[in-house]
Parts: C-alpha cells; structure tokens; sequence
C-alpha cells in the first residue's frame, strides 16, 4: 500500500488547473491515475451522505429511531427496518407471530425485485441501452404499485414496527401480487435471454471489473458482486431469520467474476425471488400480524443481519435499559462493496470505469460524482456524463453498441 | 419585457431543461425523479429533458437534506446556471431538512443554501407530485411572461 | 469452526476473553488491552479462520473508548472481539494487514471517536468533511450537536441581486 502512495506522489503531482473554486477540490469521488487510456490506480472517496444517523439515533427513543433508519437508503429501506426490529426483538425476547413472517418476507422479495430491475435499468443506461432503461423502469412500476397498495407508499413503505408488520395483506392484494408475478417473469426470462445470448451485451460486459474468489476474500465483499465469483455467501441460508426459516433459497452464483456474472446473477435472483414469493402467497398462515412491543429494552446488545438486495445488512444495538437506544451501528452492504472498488477499476480502461462502478449497485446518486483524472498531461475534474459519454463512443467506434439492440415488444 | 427577454421565457415556458443534484437524500426522492422521467409518467412529453451540465439547466431539481460535504457544491451548481434559473426543492428533506434537521453534517433544507422557487414536499415525493409542481412553475413563468406585456 | 469450537479454543488460550455465546452465530468478548486484543486478532485470523472482517463498532465507554471488531469465518459465526484505551490516549494500531476491508471503518473511528490509529496507509478522512474542526468528535457522548451545529450550519445564501 505505502510503495503505491510513494509512487503517486513521484511521478503524478496533483496540480490544480484553470479556474479555481476553492470548494471544488475534491467533491469526493473517485481520483484516477491514468496511464494511456488504462486506469492504473483509482483513489474512492466516499462520506458524501454522511448524515449523522447514528448519533440522532442516541437521543431518540426506539420508535423514532425506527423512521430514520428506515431513510438510511431509500432503495432498500425495508431491509434496513427489517433487520433494526429483529435486532430489537431478539433484544427483548419477542416472537414474532408467523402471518408476519412472511409479509416482511414477501415485502422483502417485493424489494428485491425493484432494487435489481432499477439496477438492471441504470447498467443499461450506463452502456448506453436506453431501451432497456426505459422498459425496466417501466416493469419497476408494477411492483412500485404493489408497495404502495401493501404499505402506503411507494418508497419508504413502512411495513415493519416491533414486534411484527403494520399492515396486513388482503386475498384480493394477494391475487394481484401472483399476477403482477406472472407479468414480471415473462419479462424476465425474456431479459435473462437477452443477457445469456445477446452478443453485443456479453462484449460490453464481460472480462472487465473481476473480482476473483481470493479477492472477494480479501475484501470481503457480499451479495451479488461476491456471488458472481463463485461465493455461496447469502444470509437467507448462513443465518435464516423470519420466513426463510421455513422456506429454502436458492442461492444464485455464477462463475465469471466480472461485471457480466453480476448481471447474470441479478437477473436470476429476480427470477427466484418471484418463485419465492408465489410459495409464501401461497403457503402463508392465518393468524395476528403483530405482538405487542416493550418501549425499554433490556440491558444488552445484539447484532443482526438480513440479505438486503446489495447483500448482507449489519445492525448492532446496545442498550442500557431505557427506551433510547445507546448505541445504534449499521453497515450497508455497499459499505463492504467499496473495499474491492479501487481493485476492481485497475487494469481496465477509462472506458469501463461507468459499468464497473454501477455493477457494485451502488447508490443511485453516484451519478453526480466527479472524477478526478491524472495522468501524463492530463490534470482535470470531469463528471460522470462525461465520462459515460466517453465510455459509450469508444465501445460505438470498435462495433460494440447496446443502444443499436432491438428489443421485443411487450 | 423586451424581445429577447420575450424568447427566453417563452424557450423556458415551452421545454425547461433540468439537473438534478442529490445534496444528501437517501436516494428515495432520485429515484422519484428518475421515475417521473420514464415511460409512464414521462415529463420529456412536456419538453422537459435532463442535463448532465448546470450551464445548459434552466431548472435545478434538488433533493435531500444538504449536508457539510455538499452544500459547496450545491452552490457552485447554481452558480454555474446562467438567469434565468429557477430552484425546486423535491421531498421533505430538502424542504427543510426533515427528518435530519438538527442531525451534525446537515444543514438543512435546500434553503438555507440557494433561493428555492418550489417546495414539494414529501417522504418520498410521488412523480405525480412533482409534475404537478412543473406545471405550477411553467404556469409562473407564464405569468411572469405576462407581467412583463 | 462452529460456534461452541470456537469459543472452546478462545477460552483455553486466552481465559481472561470470558468469550460467550447467547445465540448461535454469535460470540461476544470481554474488553482488552491493545496488545492483548492483537494477539486474539492474530490468533482467530490464522489459527480460527476468521479472515472476513465485517465491522468495526466503536463506543463510548465513559473514560475509555471502546473498538469491537466483527469478525467472521466460513461457517459465518459473528465473532466480536474488543479493545479498549483511555481517551486521553486513544492510540491503537490498525488491523489493515490482516483486515484491509475494515480500515475504512477505523478511519472511522479516528473521525467520530478520535481515536489516533497508526499504520493506516494515506488518505482522505472519512465520513467527515474537510474542514472538520480538530477535536470535535460527534460520537462521543458528552459532544453536543445543538451546541456544534449553531455554530457551523450557519450559511451566508446568495442574496437576491447575486441570484438573479
């Protein structure tokens, strides 16, 4: 690690140039170290989100503290509700009714179905395939809905509080949750088709961003970016929480290492999560959704973890008795992604740089992060657009161009 | 109003160009907004495109709570806008902080940062809220269009 | 190495670690020394296997500050296993050898705890801005954020004549 520092500092002296905002310095992102059109070393910065969540959850009682983890990420905010009310419940000695077990389950795989499709539409829209964007958001909206009508809202749904769900689901809700999973598969084998046989994809998309086993390993990585390397780490079969104790996951892998195993794994995933959630509709209990919570918890600390759609979620909880927390931690799955990123961008080229970034599913606002190039001659701040742009016409000029793909007509 | 002043409003009035700008959020509103730009809500029907550049946006479209590491930003975007540039601040965060307001490394609302024209609020905005909203600012450049006869 | 083997082996070789298990998968520690927890640290990492590391949960402990490492292994037991210094002198040694995924977490630690961790290689802070003010620690307990944030949230916006 040090020889690399000494390295830089040698031969690639960052020199500010052209006009100067003092602010502009470094927005955080990711500073890359060119050599030719190659990315030797990339520097990524993150803390751009860095709200304070963990020490606003100090001075607010457990039923506050719930509405701001549920914001800690907008895409998978019931996984992160979900695993804070295990960690409580487990705390407090509840048991959750079972009817409970398989909303959040079936909310769950709701979530993980849109989280894959948004980041299916984003990994289009970073090749340059906007057709598939396009569709995708729009097949996005038919689980939105289903959200929405399940909790209330289409984001942020609100579905978990201690003890078990807020809501519950009704036959005629259940109904349409089978055919709107009927709608969806046919989509998806269509699109897990596209990706297994469509020529230009597989060119854009495979051999770069690798992240062997020993990688993986060493960075630690989860979720799909450490299954599309072989890695059978999923937390639904390692440590079975809520309805995954009665049901079985399948758990995708996938053998490429790089950016295209990524995709294939995702797309496979959407395709169990329906399987899944056709048997929990169809095998869920009768009976109450909720048991009543305590607003103490007793001295102690807990951790839990669920498989959020990026991977494994951390929560840690200590308490001290009273009805606010003492210490709230959490680690989001894209927290461990991060690790293996600079690893991940060096080797490939500059063009690349979009797709590897966006196969972790890192948060959507990356989008508006700079990047800092530096290389023989080149010392300049560029932006995102820019660099996919780039990234899309010199895939266009060998002959590789997703947004020429003819997709079907739904 | 003079002629020049004329066209602007009325290029403005016809296809407001916008940037969208994450100060914070947890990502909830973007993807509201990325939604409201796909096939079934589709604002680019109304002439409304995305830019990635701040000196081609006529509109900023902010979302989330400002935070320390951002708020510079922020500001340097708008400034980059050229006049005239209007601000709407998407979702509760960014209205006035939220659910963070009073967090360390939160600011604020998009407010205490930059002038905001539209306030949406919303946990997490729905894309029909935000349509209506460019409706009400396309309607106010409508009048001021009219003020200016 | 499940969960009873391992606190077996903990237990037998460092007794003073009291390591206990409440649940499966789960193993939590006793506070250490430094150098005692260095050595458990080497220990799981090349003789129990653990060579995932998950977290790192810093805390306050009134006098002292507390790091816990989360630690896992194949069979995906949550091994915890703990440091304590004073905070007057919160120097430990970074991990980053043995863990390179935990040492943006101890960057962490360094930011909102101020705990001094040598041996991290060169780089931004994290999570915290630039500009940070030196010792203003946000998770230790007795740091105020009413007190902090009027002094530094107030922000000069663009007058109206500059907007427009």
């Amino acid at each position: 690690m040090s020889d690399r520092n000494q390295n830089e500092r040698n031969n690639k002296v960052v020199v500010p140039i052209g006009p100067q905002h003092p602010s502009l310095k470094e927005p955080g992102s990711f500073k890359i170290t060119l050599d030719g059109e190659k990315v030797e070393r990339a520097v990524v910065e993150i803390g751009y989100n860095h709200r304070g969540i963990e020490k606003a959850c100090e001075s607010r009682n457990y039923i506050q503290a719930l509405y701001i983890i549920e914001r800690v990420c907008g895409i998978c905010s019931h996984a992160h509700t979900l695993c804070f009310c295990q960690a409580f419940e487990e705390l407090a000695g509840l048991e959750v009714p079972r009817r409970a077990h398989y909303i959040r389950g079936i909310v769950g795989e709701l979530e993980r179905l849109h989280s894959h499709l948004l980041w299916l539409g984003v990994a289009a829209h970073e090749i340059g395939f906007d057709t598939l964007f396009m569709y995708t958001w729009r097949d996005r909206e038919l689980v939105l809905d289903l959200l929405a009508r399940i909790g209330g809202n289409r984001v942020n749904y609100g579905v978990n509080t201690y003890g078990g769900v807020r809501r519950d689901l009704e036959p005629e809700l259940m109904q349409d949750i089978l055919h709107v999973c009927d709608l969806l598969e046919e989509k998806l084998k269509y699109y897990a088709d596209l990706a297994l046989t469509e020529t230009t994809l597989i060119a854009r998309l495979k051999g770069i961003g690798v992240l062997t086993p020993d990688d993986v390993r060493k960075y630690s990585a989860v979720g799909p970016v450490a299954r599309a390397a072989g890695i059978e780490g999923d937390v639904r079969v390692a440590e079975p929480y809520g309805v995954f104790k009665e049901i079985a996951v399948n758990v995708i892998t996938d053998d490429h290492c790089d950016v295209y195993g990524r995709t294939l794994v995702r797309v496979k995933e959407m395709l169990e999560a329906i399987r899944l959630i056709r048997i929990m509709v169809a095998q869920i209990p009768e009976g109450p959704i909720s048991v009543r919570a305590p607003r103490k918890l007793p001295v102690g600390e807990v951790l839990s973890r669920v498989e959020a759609p990026r991977g494994e979620d951390i929560h840690y909880i200590r308490s001290t008795g009273t009805d606010m927390p003492d210490r709230v931690r959490v680690r989001a799955p894209t927290e461990a992604n991060w690790h293996g990123m600079s690893h991940m961008l060096e080797g490939f080229q500059l063009a690349d740089v979009p797709i590897i970034i966006a196969a972790i599913d890192p948060c959507y606002s990356c989008t508006d992060r700079a990047i800092h190039l530096i290389g023989d001659g080149i010392n300049q701040l560029t932006d995102w657009a820019q660099i996919r742009a780039l990234s899309i016409e010199q895939y266009k000029s060998r002959g590789i161009d997703p947004g020429s793909i003819k997709v079907r007509e739904f | 109003m003079g002629l020049l002043d004329k066209a602007i409003a009325w290029g403005e009035k016809k296809s407001p160009w916008i940037i969208h700008f994450n100060a914070g959020a947890c990502n909830g509103c973007d993807i509201e907004v990325v939604d409201a730009l796909t096939p079934q809500y589709d604002l680019e029907r109304l002439g409304i495109l995305q830019q990635g550049s701040p000196k081609h946006a006529d509109v900023l479209v902010c979302t989330g709570a400002v935070t320390l590491q951002t708020r510079d930003r922020l500001k340097q975007i708008y400034d980059q806008m050229s006049t005239p540039k209007f601000v709407v601040a998407v979702g509760t965060c960014a209205c006035t902080g939220g659910i963070f307001d009073s967090c360390y490394c939160v600011t604020g609302g998009i407010d205490t940062v930059v002038p905001v024209d539209a306030y949406i609020p919303g946990c997490a905005v729905r894309p029909e809220a935000i349509i209506d909203a460019v409706g009400k600012l396309l309607a106010t450049l409508d009048q001021k269009e009219a003020k200016g006869k | 190495m499940n969960t009873e083997e391992t606190i077996l082996a903990l237990n037998k070789r460092f007794p003073a670690l009291e390591a206990t298990s409440a649940r499966p998968l789960r193993i939590f520690t006793a506070f250490a020394a430094p150098e005692e927890f260095e050595k458990t640290l080497q220990y799981a990492f090349s003789k129990l296997d653990y060579h995932k590391g998950k977290h790192i949960v810093g805390t306050d402990e009134g006098e002292n500050i507390g790091l816990s490492y989360i630690l896992s292994n194949d069979e995906n037991v949550l091994l915890v296993l703990r440091e304590r210094v004073p905070k007057s002198a919160p120097h430990v040694r970074s991990m980053g050898e043995l863990f390179p995924s935990l040492m943006l977490h101890e960057r962490e630690m360094v930011d909102l705890f101020g705990v001094q961790v040598s041996g991290l290689p060169e780089g931004p802070n994290y999570p915290l801005p630039d500009g940070w003010p030196e010792g203003e620690y946000p998770l230790r307990k007795e740091w105020n954020p009413a007190y902090f944030n009027k002094q530094t949230m107030t922000y000069e916006p663009p007058k109206e004549e500059d907007a427009k």
